[in-house]
């Protein structure tokens, strides 16, 4: 007993003990939450088991439910949508933004981290300033795209059923840029100066030392913030709530919301529970994917 | 000259991306009658103070009270908890340690929108939702604590080794190292990291919205979402909320930009 003792305050037992005790807090918070879903996702819960341990089990009766839900796969191709716009605006802009701040000109670092000034704010905050922008009478969108002629007739971005998921996703894009370009910022900053200067002697032009040498060597961090970003993307949520909350009629829902929906709105915990799964485990794979990725980094 | 055409270009760049904070000042300013004018103006004719009107009339203070209690509560745990585990991860190499670090990792990707409803049936199951705020502290340490355990563990690594050593052959106990002479060195990281967790945590919206369900428990999200209603049409004071919701963040985030910019892309990516 006192070895442990001695161990824990003087040896490898410190190491473990600091260790632990936080893995304990996740494994509990989060690992058995996670496990806890699982196994409710193949229960009936509805609000009168919700307080019992042993509910009855119905087999894949959920996730049948939930399949042959009829916004179903409207919703899915709305997360696919929602997910792979946003990264791919999110990713150019950065990029392009995080190329023009690798200029050398006075300010270019201090300028750059004001970006993140967007990042930093409550999102729900930031979906009530777009709701404002987005306001289909007087909002400032529609005055600025009608006055410069782009545009004859206003739009209601959120309540047009066809244009709502874009309107959520264009909010979504400017979350999304500080935080994507900072990290292309890190990635271009480790590329060799001197190589670019061998090539700009070999006569290299700005675009082909772009799609020869930029890209190339910025593969590697393209795809670990392909990954954050599919990761973040997924764990939008307070845009949804603030913006059109899924509506109308379910054209600009998305996965995670709806979860959400199915179980504290329509109280159906166990179908919300059954699209937590699945996306969850979609989570999972994506970063598996991002570990991977970065553990070859470290090898390279 | 091509450097102050580059800056140039930059503000633009930086203006008009920042824009939407603008028009949240802006509106804030305008009294309403300016508001729903077409075209809209720029610049306010005739600024309005409203701030102490909107503040009392939406309860602000009660609701920006239980932010910070939640914040606070998330900061401290998350330190309390998160500190160590990052100085062990940095210091030790293992499998083992390889392995919970890859754990926590994982844990750090779970989107709070979609494990809102196991941790609501659970904390259901055990009474924690008697006490909602505490139970919102408990969930969004959850979610904050690897991010937290990343970001402090690049600090601990640019601490030399040779320097707790140093300490031990003094005859000091791991411990005492520990506190004495590792925990004072990384002190810019951990500030830095907390600071950035209370912020986080400042504007957390899904756990408060899911798991408090008194009014005068609820937080600063969701006192706005309270506020813009289905058919809102005060943008003024809407705004007006935001902005003294939003304005000391961005106060601190202007204060250590440079640090959490640093921070941040140290630990980011690895």
């Amino acid at each position: 007993m006192s070895a442990l003792l001695r161990s824990l305050r003087d040896g490898r037992g410190f190491d473990v003990a600091l260790a632990a005790l936080a893995l304990a807090y996740l494994l509990v918070f989060s690992a058995f939450p996670l496990v806890y879903n699982v196994a409710m996702s193949f229960q009936e819960v509805d609000m009168f088991s919700l307080g019992d341990l042993i509910r009855p089990f119905v087999g894949l009766a959920n996730y049948r439910a939930l399949f042959a839900a009829p916004e179903f796969w409207s919703i899915m191709g709305n997360t696919a949508l929602f997910v792979s716009l946003s990264i791919v605006f999110q990713l150019a802009i950065g990029f392009g933004l995080a190329l023009f701040f690798q200029q050398d000109f006075i300010g270019a670092t201090y300028l750059r981290g004001l970006f993140l000034a967007a990042w930093i704010i409550p999102a729900l905050v930031a979906g009530a300033i777009w709701k404002w922008i987005f306001a289909g009478d007087f909002g400032v969108l529609n005055y600025m795209l009608m006055s410069t002629g782009i545009v004859n007739d206003k739009i209601f971005w959120l309540s047009t059923p066809a244009i709502s998921l874009y309107s959520v996703i264009i909010a979504n894009i400017w979350l999304g840029i500080p935080f994507n370009m900072i990290l292309l910022s890190v990635g271009l900053a480790g590329i060799p100066k001197d190589m670019y200067e061998a090539a700009a002697l070999d006569g290299a032009g700005p675009w082909g030392r772009f799609w020869h040498m930029t890209l190339p060597m910025m593969r590697s961090t393209i795809g670990a913030v392909t990954c954050l970003g599919i990761i973040f993307t997924l764990q939008q949520f307070d845009l949804f709530a603030s913006l059109t909350q899924g509506g109308p009629a379910n054209s600009s829902n998305v996965a995670q919301y709806w979860s959400w929906q199915l179980s504290f709105q329509n109280y159906d915990i166990a179908t919300g529970s059954a699209v937590s799964v699945l996306m969850l485990g979609f989570v999972i794979v994506v970063a598996l994917l991002y570990v991977r990725s970065t553990r070859q980094e470290h090898r390279a | 000259m091509k450097r102050y055409v580059l800056l140039v270009v930059a503000i633009g760049f930086l203006a008009i991306y920042l824009f939407p904070l603008y028009w949240m000042y802006l509106t804030a300013f305008k009294p309403s009658s300016e508001t729903f004018t077409y075209p809209p103006s720029f610049w306010p004719a005739d600024p309005q103070f409203n701030f102490v009107r909107v503040f009392i009339d939406k309860k602000m203070d009660v609701y920006l009270w239980n932010s910070l209690v939640v914040a606070c509560g998330t900061t401290v745990i998350a330190a309390l908890i998160g500190t160590g585990c990052a100085y062990a991860l940095a210091r030790v190499r293992s499998v083992w340690m390889d392995l919970v670090l890859f754990l926590i990792l994982m844990m750090q990707v779970l989107p709070p929108s979609l494990m809102a409803t196991p941790i609501f049936v659970l904390f259901n199951q055990i009474g924690l939702i008697a006490t909602p705020r505490f139970a919102v502290v408990l969930a969004q340490t959850a979610k904050v604590l690897p991010l937290y355990i990343v970001l402090c563990r690049t600090s601990f690594m640019q601490i030399p080794k040779e320097l707790e050593e140093a300490a031990r052959v003094d005859g000091a106990s791991r411990i005492v190292a520990f506190f004495r002479i590792i925990v004072p060195l990384a002190r810019n990281g951990i500030l830095v990291t907390s600071v950035l967790i209370f912020l986080q945590s400042f504007g957390e919206y899904v756990y408060s919205r899911t798991l408090i369900s008194q009014e005068d428990l609820q937080t600063a999200t969701v006192g706005l979402m309270n506020f813009m209603g289905p058919n809102t049409t005060d943008w003024n004071g809407i705004m007006t909320y935001a902005v003294i919701y939003v304005t000391p963040i961005v106060i601190v985030f202007m204060l250590l930009q440079r640090k959490i910019v640093s921070g941040l892309t140290a630990g980011a990516l690895k």
